[in-house]
């Protein structure tokens, strides 16, 4: 068998969970990106 | 003849004409597809017996790149002095203008298509006489599937700024399953292999790839194009 | 959706489900990892199946999902389907590239090559590009109700795609194992190995939900800045 058999198994439970917290770090930047944008917009609307 | 059928042919016909007095799109096709016909003695050497092997595969990849060209602009053609907005106003189903102008570019891809088979017979020394029927039939299948996705993606895309990037990114992923089921049959045809066996379920799933959306592009193009 | 459940209910709903999902895949991993013996042919690598299979079970009920909120955005017009059409993609596309990358881990070990290029691959790597191509259309869109109604059709020319996946190991003869689950006539898992994919699923699932009320908000975020900027333009 192949030796690399259980370190690749951690690989993929790895990988799996790598493309979740970088989804989730995605997520969390627009959130902030459209927080900001939102603050943005509402003060330039009080200015007027 | 019902109204429906008679507008399908009018706005074929509109189009086959206005492509007959340019010949825009069938020149680019044409001569699009005879250089990467010719690109490919480059990248393959065309004397082996590989050669064979891929032969379908080639001549998909030209036939898909070719019809992108004119299929990309059957809509975007009528927006050009408000076409697109009169057409819709006319007192037509949004259908038959769907498959008045699918009906067009099928043909005129027939027309290239047969061309650059001929072409690709004489520089490649393929042998597709024995089994030129199921051949035919199945570019005749193939060629429908990509006119339907490539017109009713056309219409999705007419008004948006990134066209040209949208388009592809979009067609060809849902062409994928059509272009393998052609490739691989057309393929096998090449080889002088019969129609039958495991190549009856490429032509299934042709065969159901075209229905399918023939009968989607026909319930929604009324959403695409008005809304 | 989101304009019927008050803010605090949705968070309280959103604290209660990433509860559940934390507990439910520390039990799983506990089990998969500690109790569950390896596979007689493939060793270590086969638990990849408890990522691989529950994501795909997500990915595709996600699909499917936004199909239905698709459809219903095009028959009542009204844009919190759209919302939910877009999140639920976004998060299925998300599971379905997890189920891309440990398929291809597992057949680096399993077949020797990262990709091996049967129908089924193909087939589920012509499906994410679909999605992603759905993603990368609503960017390319301004006007929320073209935007609406344009990926509405697309989800819609998609999920036939799906069902060629779904379908691809019982038509062609594929690399891709034969269906293991026993609800497919697989049933090819030892005793007590089929469970977790299940118990997995559900874990995934209340996670998808966490991830696609997330998203949701921001769809909403976004549509208050729009009116906001709509109303800047109108003094």
């Amino acid at each position: 068998m192949d030796p690399r058999n259980f370190t690749y198994m951690f690989y993929g439970y790895a990988a799996a969970f790598l493309i979740l917290v970088v989804y989730v770090v995605f997520l969390f930047r627009r959130q902030q990106k459209l927080t900001n944008e939102l603050d943005r917009v509402r003060r330039m609307l009080e200015k007027n | 003849m019902t109204p429906f059928l008679r507008a399908t042919i009018t706005i074929a016909a509109k189009d086959l004409r206005s492509e007959f007095r340019t010949k825009e799109a069938f020149n680019a096709s044409l001569s699009f597809s005879v250089v990467i016909l010719v690109l490919f003695s480059f990248a393959f050497d065309p004397t082996s017996e590989q050669m064979q092997s891929i032969s379908g595969g080639l001549l998909w990849l030209v036939f898909s790149f070719a019809s992108a060209l004119s299929l990309n602009r059957s809509f975007a053609r009528e927006l050009q002095n408000d076409c697109l907005d009169a057409l819709v106003c006319a007192p037509v189903p949004v259908a038959a203008i769907f498959l008045g102008k699918a009906l067009a570019n099928y043909l005129l891809l027939i027309c290239v298509e047969i061309t650059a088979l001929a072409v690709f017979a004489l520089f490649y020394d393929t042998h597709f006489s024995q089994q030129l029927g199921p051949i035919l039939l199945v570019i005749a299948l193939g060629t429908w599937g990509m006119t339907v996705i490539g017109t009713t993606f056309s219409a999705l895309t007419v008004n948006l700024r990134m066209r040209e990037v949208m388009l592809p990114t979009l067609v060809y992923p849902l062409l994928v399953p059509a272009l393998m089921a052609a490739m691989t049959l057309t393929t096998d045809l090449m080889n002088g292999m019969p129609l039958g066996g495991d190549n009856l379920l490429w032509l299934r799933v042709l065969t159901g790839f075209d229905f399918i959306y023939t009968l989607l592009a026909m319930v929604f193009i009324d959403i695409v194009v008005v809304g | 959706m989101s304009e019927t459940v008050s803010e605090k209910t949705r968070d309280r709903i959103m604290y209660v489900l990433a509860m559940l999902s934390a507990a439910l895949l520390t039990w799983n991993l506990y089990k998969i990892f500690m109790i569950l013996p390896d596979e007689k042919n493939q060793g270590a690598i086969y638990r990849i199946v408890y990522m691989h299979v529950p994501s795909i079970f997500t990915g595709f009920t996600g699909f499917f999902v936004a199909l239905a909120a698709s459809a219903l955005y095009l028959i009542t017009k009204d844009l919190k389907y759209d919302a939910f059409a877009a999140a639920v993609t976004e998060v299925s596309l998300a599971f379905a590239s997890i189920v891309l990358a440990t398929g291809m881990i597992w057949g680096r070990i399993i077949w020797g090559i990262w990709w091996a290029w049967d129908a089924r691959l193909t087939t589920m790597l012509v499906c994410w590009l679909i999605y992603f191509g759905y993603v990368m259309l609503r960017r390319a869109i301004d006007e929320p109700t073209q935007r609406a109604r344009l990926s509405a059709v697309v989800s819609v020319f998609g999920c036939v795609d799906i069902m060629i996946v779904y379908k691809s190991i019982e038509w062609w003869r594929t690399q891709h194992p034969a269906p293991v689950l026993s609800v497919r006539d697989g049933g090819g898992m030892g005793p007590g190995m089929e469970s977790p994919i299940y118990w997995n699923w559900l874990a995934f699932m209340c996670l998808a939900a966490i991830l696609v009320m997330v998203r949701m908000r921001q769809e909403s975020i976004s549509r208050e800045i729009d009116s906001l900027r709509r109303m800047a333009h109108a003094y």
